[in-house]
């Protein structure tokens, strides 16, 4: 059996619920009590693929920053995916989105990005999915940290396309 | 009816009731004056009230004592430090005494070891040519330093790529520790903009954390003992020997072998 260990970078502005992402997918739990992330915190989970790899999956929460410019670059160096999560209830954390996944793209090529709408059970998503195209946000998914929704499916997407 | 006759009833009828009133008074003054004259009867009626009073007493005492015991204890100390430090002196001292002399019986044996050792046949011979005082180094091979625990981690990603330990020697998860050290490194170089600086050493009470960084990664080495800068010295050629001999492209990429190389070459004692 082979072991494999990869980066994985949460980023984002404050409060779309990263490490509430982050909590569910480690712990499978949630809270509602916010408590902004000071630098980064980091955690590790194994998931066993079907060719035999036990992919450690080593998940650096980052804190939350407006523009992905003003992020520490020594927490995103390195990584091997990079998780943008924005909030779907907050049109500011999405209007512009596209420059900051130009920035991503452009700093730090070659990286696994994935674009994630967060709290899809406090909206109505067909409003949400107008202002999203109204906007020219192209999402990969639409997550619930609350409800556990789309978020192991995430992971595991993310942890095939990073053995493939 | 004659005047007599009437006066008579009238006074029958006026005070036959301030008569009995009277009388009601009479004995219940002689029944309290005979509760009163009589021990135990008194002692019967007192008996419970006491009780019951002293009782309530001791409940209260702490609740109302208290705050009065402890701000007069507060306000005597103060008032008199010399007097409680000689109070307290006789007694502290004897357990400062007594972890003293421990620790003096503790570094006794090991020097006493230490000069046994230094003493042998064969240690004289080395002796004639040694430059260094035997005393000093005594004294510090009481205490030696020696590497507990060994990382080589990934410089950018934090991700572990190899990592010996001592077998009584474990820690958490080796990948958190890997990428909490990586976290904390690039804070500390990022907070203090230095150009170009790298964080050399963590201190841990007992342990030191050594960090040597090299182009993709750095080493992180656990050492306990006195971290002199002898050691530090030889630990680093070790470290810069290791990278140059003992790491090639494809131990980077396999683990496995990087860590049983790394045991084999860090497994003994360093000086």
């Amino acid at each position: 059996m082979s072991k494999l260990s990869k980066k994985i970078a949460l980023v984002g502005p404050f409060g779309v619920g990263k490490s509430s992402l982050f909590r569910r997918f480690i712990d499978d739990a949630f809270s509602e009590d916010y408590k902004s992330t000071l630098g980064v915190q980091i955690q590790k989970k194994v998931i066993q693929m079907d060719n035999g790899t036990a992919l450690s999956m080593i998940l650096w929460d980052t804190e939350g920053h407006e523009e992905i410019s003003e992020s520490r670059s020594s927490y995103l160096l390195g990584s091997h995916a990079f998780i943008y999560v924005f909030d779907l209830t907050r049109i500011d954390t999405y209007k512009n989105i596209n420059d900051q996944i130009v920035f991503l793209k452009s700093n730090y090529p070659n990286v696994l990005l994935k674009i994630i709408g967060n709290k899809v059970d406090t909206v109505v998503l067909k409003r949400v999915k107008k202002s999203l195209k109204e906007h020219n946000v192209n999402y990969d998914c639409l997550t619930s940290a609350k409800t556990g929704e789309n978020v192991a499916e995430l992971f595991v997407d993310i942890a095939v396309d990073l053995t493939n | 009816m004659e005047q007599n006759e009437r006066l008579k009833l009238l006074k029958k009828i006026l005070l036959t009731e301030e008569k009995e009133v009277t009388d009601s008074l009479i004995a219940d003054v002689e029944k309290l004056s005979n509760t009163l004259n009589q021990p135990h009867e008194l002692a019967q009626k007192i008996d419970p009230l006491i009780d019951s009073k002293i009782k309530k007493l001791v409940d209260d005492m702490p609740k109302k004592l208290s705050p009065v015991i402890t701000s007069a204890l507060k306000a005597e100390i103060k008032n008199s430090q010399d007097a409680v430090v000689e109070a307290l002196f006789p007694i502290i001292g004897k357990l400062i005494k007594k972890y003293i002399a421990h620790e003096i019986k503790l570094l006794n044996e090991q020097i006493n070891a230490q000069l046994k050792k230094a003493f042998s046949f064969k240690n004289f011979f080395k002796s004639i040519f040694r430059k260094k005082d035997m005393g000093s180094e005594i004294i510090a091979n009481s205490n030696q330093a020696s590497v507990l625990q060994i990382f080589v981690i990934e410089k950018a990603s934090g991700i572990l790529v190899a990592k010996y330990a001592k077998e009584e020697f474990d820690t958490m998860d080796d990948d958190l520790i890997a990428g909490m050290l990586t976290a904390i490194k690039s804070f500390v170089e990022d907070a203090f903009k230095m150009g170009g600086q790298n964080l050399e050493t963590i201190v841990y009470e007992l342990y030191t954390l050594h960090i040597q960084s090299f182009h993709n990664y750095y080493v992180a080495a656990v050492v306990s003992g006195t971290y002199t800068n002898e050691f530090k010295d030889i630990l680093e050629d070790k470290i810069l020997d290791f990278a140059e001999k003992g790491i090639s492209k494809e131990d980077i990429n396999n683990s496995e072998i990087f860590s049983s190389r790394l045991k084999t070459y860090f497994s003994e004692q360093i000086i």
